[in-house]
């Protein structure tokens, strides 16, 4: 009895180890067959690519992604023989990769995400009482952008505001702190935005009226000094509670750290009234490249995961769960300014940090 | 101006500073060396020396990626010229820099930059005793640099820094001081610098200890006993017993660390950057860092080490233009600081005859492209006894002068005789003498052991009994060379505070060029 137990024994372990070495070659067959895309993205993007899910779900498919992060503006300067696509986060600086690059046809954006401004709960409160915001739940608000560009003409400091004196941290000049628009998407962004108000409203076209903002864009971005490359960088000092107490950054960020289930309580999200979105846009420069940007369009697996790293996928009602108080669900009151032209956008730029 | 020739010599020779920690001086031997090969597995890493207090925790990150990290500690401005000039492509795979804020102020160097992710923060702070902060009725939370200021005004406070050209922090705390007493609400302009030079020369009388690393700095004021406090990161200021660590309430520079791929490097070393800046960014690494090191963490998920305060600090803005942050920097070496004097011992026996004299000669020359203005310089050659005393001032007015005169007694160097190594220190002590304002310090250059005058034990007795308490201040940067016995040089090293160099590997240069940071 006991020997037979013992060959039963031995069968199956005999069969587990079979079933292991086929299941190790099945799992090494999909590795070989896999397609690496090599592929230069802006920061704000990196851990999504990271993300394990992001990863299986691309293995999937077939493909393995290597990315390495640039700022959007800096991918011209790079060398990007060897990679399947580029994936900047904005139209403006896809469209000159594009041309740089020979790239024909529509370039695929599939998903986008608005510019906003995280701060400290004492940051906001100071401006709400000083008109320049409204709140409308704990962790969320919108700022006043023509009331803020005032306040930035007139260089208001932070004891000039109402409130201020109860916290020593709000002193010297108010700005928004924002990355190096020459070399930044975000930063460039930003300077779009402000742009469009102080012309009235209109997108900035013409010599006159890039000369008239110049003065109050290269204000915005002087007082600031040396500024970060990444809005990666600038999300992870406000994080480690270093820096500015108001930096521009994208929802993205902050709605993949609350998807992480953080969340943190001195934080609110200020909606500019009027802001700029990031179309993240992909040029592909391989086939294969092309076709992860089919994926990253129509994946559904691939775009729950985008929702989940807290960007908007194209042409669908975003649900950021978990996060109301924080986000806007939809984004009704919040004016998309029109971006210049990438010569514009490139002149005002240069203009703001000379 | 004089700073940019010196960071143009040392990118040019590719000298840079490596260090480990044993038992030479007060705080490890220093060897100025070249970064060594390419190694698969192994990134070759340019990085501020704050960072030498990541060991521990790069070792778990090997464990976890298999990606060994090979720092050479550099000063942030050294670091930049390399990276400008291009001296860096091809022997660095990364670099990691307490911050990038005056990279981004070089366009050319910036341009070598792919990506930059932080890693985690920490702030300038003070770290002041606990008697002295009592003394002074301050209150930790509530301490502006203006009373900092006030403080060392009134004679009731001194401090200890590094050299902001060689040194990160020295060069945040220098910033963070300046925005604070020019009283700027944004970032500092030329303007801002030169309303605020009357309260910042002020402000460095109270200086008593400088050095070209954090390590050092913390034992040099460990031994002294007698400065109050420390201008650092709140990291290292953390790591240091008995220090009350106070953040200025009017505002703080932090540095962020972040790790830097550089365009020059191959994708596949990015890629390897980009797992080890992933890995260090994990929660588990996270939190090993904010508790070994202070630091605070970059992910919302972990919370700052025990012991780190979470109140909010306003966050000085770093100058925009890189004139006004070398500005700033030219007006701390020549104007600012307190002046220095130096002697330099050097052995000129008959064994320096030939290469290696010729070798002190070309040190010694390019050195004097780095010699600040008021600087005091003492060239005392030595064989079997000391050979001539030859004292010369960097005057602001005609600095040339001085220079020159040391180029000029430089060249006529020439080789003979013993070596009286101890005969000659104790001469460099009565030369310095009793301690003006100034930062004192004696260098030792020798290729071998000690063969004439007084011995070790003599020289022994001379420090501990036939010096004054000033005089014991002075410390000796003994440097290794040739065949100089490395046990005689540490212990001289050790007795008088002071720190060995080896220029056995490295270059004579290199060592030279790295003392200047203490002295």
């Amino acid at each position: 009895m006991r020997r037979i137990a013992g060959i039963v024994l031995a069968v199956l372990l005999i069969g587990g180890v079979v079933a292991a070495v086929v299941a190790g070659r099945e799992a090494d067959d999909k590795g070989t067959a896999t397609k690496t895309v090599q592929g230069v993205i802006g920061s704000e993007k990196a851990e999504f690519f990271a993300d394990p899910d992001v990863v299986k779900a691309l293995a999937a498919k077939g493909y393995t992604v290597k990315a390495e992060t640039s700022g959007s503006w800096a991918m011209e300067g790079l060398d990007l023989d060897g990679y399947d696509f580029a994936f900047p986060s904005s139209q403006a600086p896809a469209t000159e990769l594009a041309a740089k690059h020979k790239v024909r046809g529509t370039l695929p954006r599939p998903f986008y995400s608005p510019l906003v401004v995280v701060a400290h709960k004492s940051a906001t409160e100071v401006l709400a009482g000083n008109g320049l915001a409204t709140l409308d739940a704990e962790h969320r608000g919108t700022l006043k952008m023509a009331a803020y560009l005032d306040a930035a003409r007139k260089d208001r400091t932070w004891q000039q505001l109402k409130g201020a004196d109860k916290y020593g941290e709000l002193t010297g000049t108010l700005y928004l702190s924002s990355t190096d628009p020459e070399t930044s998407n975000s930063g460039a962004l930003y300077l779009a935005a402000a742009s469009c108000v102080a012309n009235g409203g209109k997108v900035v076209a013409s010599d006159a009226e890039v000369k008239r903002t110049t003065p109050l864009l290269h204000k915005l971005v002087s007082v600031q000094g040396a500024q970060q490359s990444s809005t990666d960088a600038a999300f992870r000092d406000f994080v480690s509670g270093a820096g500015n107490p108001l930096v521009l950054v994208y929802e993205s960020q902050v709605a993949s750290l609350l998807a992480d289930g953080q969340h943190p309580d001195d934080l609110v999200v200020l909606y500019p009234d009027t802001t700029v979105n990031s179309d993240h846009t992909v040029v592909p420069l391989t086939e294969n490249g092309q076709a992860l940007a089919g994926l990253l369009s129509t994946d559904r697996r691939l775009r729950e995961l985008e929702v989940r790293h807290g960007f908007r996928p194209q042409g669908e009602a975003t649900e950021f769960a978990a996060a109301a108080t924080y986000l806007k669900q939809e984004l009704t009151g919040v004016r998309q300014a029109p971006v210049p032209t990438s010569a514009v956008l490139h002149e005002l730029a240069r203009r703001a940090r000379g | 101006m004089r700073r940019h020739a010196l960071a143009a010599c040392l990118a040019a020779l590719g000298l840079l500073t490596a260090c480990t920690a044993e038992e030479d001086g007060i705080s490890g031997l220093s060897t100025p060396g070249v970064p060594g090969p390419a190694e698969p597995g192994t990134l070759r890493v340019l990085a501020s020396s704050e960072l030498s207090d990541m060991a521990p925790v790069l070792a778990r990150v090997e464990k976890d990626t298999g990606i060994k990290v090979r720092p050479t500690y550099i000063g942030t401005l050294d670091a930049v010229d390399m990276l400008a000039k291009g001296t860096t492509d091809g022997k660095y795979d990364a670099l990691w820099l307490s911050s990038n804020d005056y990279l981004r102020l070089r366009p050319e160097a910036a341009a070598k930059v792919v990506s930059e992710t932080p890693v985690m923060s920490s702030g300038v702070a003070i770290g002041v005793k606990q008697a002295t902060a009592k003394a002074l009725g301050w209150k930790p939370d509530d301490v502006t640099w203006s009373q900092v200021e006030q403080a060392v005004q009134d004679g009731k406070l001194t401090y200890g820094m590094t050299d902001p050209a060689r040194s990160n922090s020295g060069f945040s705390t220098l910033v963070s001081v300046a925005s604070a007493l020019s009283g700027a609400q944004s970032a500092l302009t030329d303007a801002d610098v030169g309303k605020a030079t009357p309260r910042l020369k002020e402000f460095f009388k109270g200086q008593k200890l400088t050095s070209g690393s954090s390590g050092w700095l913390a034992a040099a004021y460990d031994r002294r006993g007698d400065v109050d406090a420390l201008l650092n990161y709140e990291s290292v200021l953390k790591g240091i017993p008995g220090l009350t660590v106070i953040r200025p309430r009017d505002g703080v520079i932090t540095a962020d660390y972040p790790l830097t791929t550089l365009k020059s490097t191959s994708t596949r070393t990015r890629e390897d950057v980009r797992r080890l800046t992933e890995d260090l960014r994990t929660e588990k690494i996270q939190r090993e860092i904010t508790a070994r090191t202070h630091r605070r963490p970059v992910v919302a998920s972990v919370p700052p080490g025990s012991g780190l305060d979470t109140t909010r600090r306003r966050e000085l803005p770093f100058p925009g233009t890189r004139s006004v942050a070398d500005g700033l920097l030219d007006s701390y070496e020549n104007e600012l600081r307190r002046p220095s004097r130096t002697v330099y011992v050097l052995d000129t026996s008959g064994s320096m005859e030939g290469d290696r004299l010729d070798r002190l000669k070309t040190a010694l020359t390019d050195l004097t492209g780095d010699f600040r203005e008021r600087e005091e310089v003492t060239l005392m050659p030595f064989g079997s006894q000391v050979k001539s005393v030859r004292t010369h001032v960097v005057e602001p007015a005609d600095p040339q002068t001085g220079l020159d005169a040391i180029r000029e007694d430089t060249s006529a160097l020439s080789a003979d005789g013993d070596t009286a190594i101890y005969t000659s220190l104790e001469k460099a002590y009565d030369h310095l003498g009793a301690d003006r304002d100034t930062f004192t310090s004696i260098v030792l250059m020798t290729d071998g052991e000690n063969t004439a005058g007084v011995d070790a034990g003599d020289f022994d007795d001379f420090y501990r009994d036939g010096l004054t308490p000033a005089g014991r201040r002075i410390p000796v940067f003994p440097i290794l060379f040739g065949d100089s016995d490395r046990s005689e040089l540490a212990h001289i090293a050790d007795l008088t505070g002071g720190r060995l160099f080896d220029a056995r590997q490295g270059s004579l240069d290199g060592a030279f060029e790295e003392i200047r940071g203490y002295q």
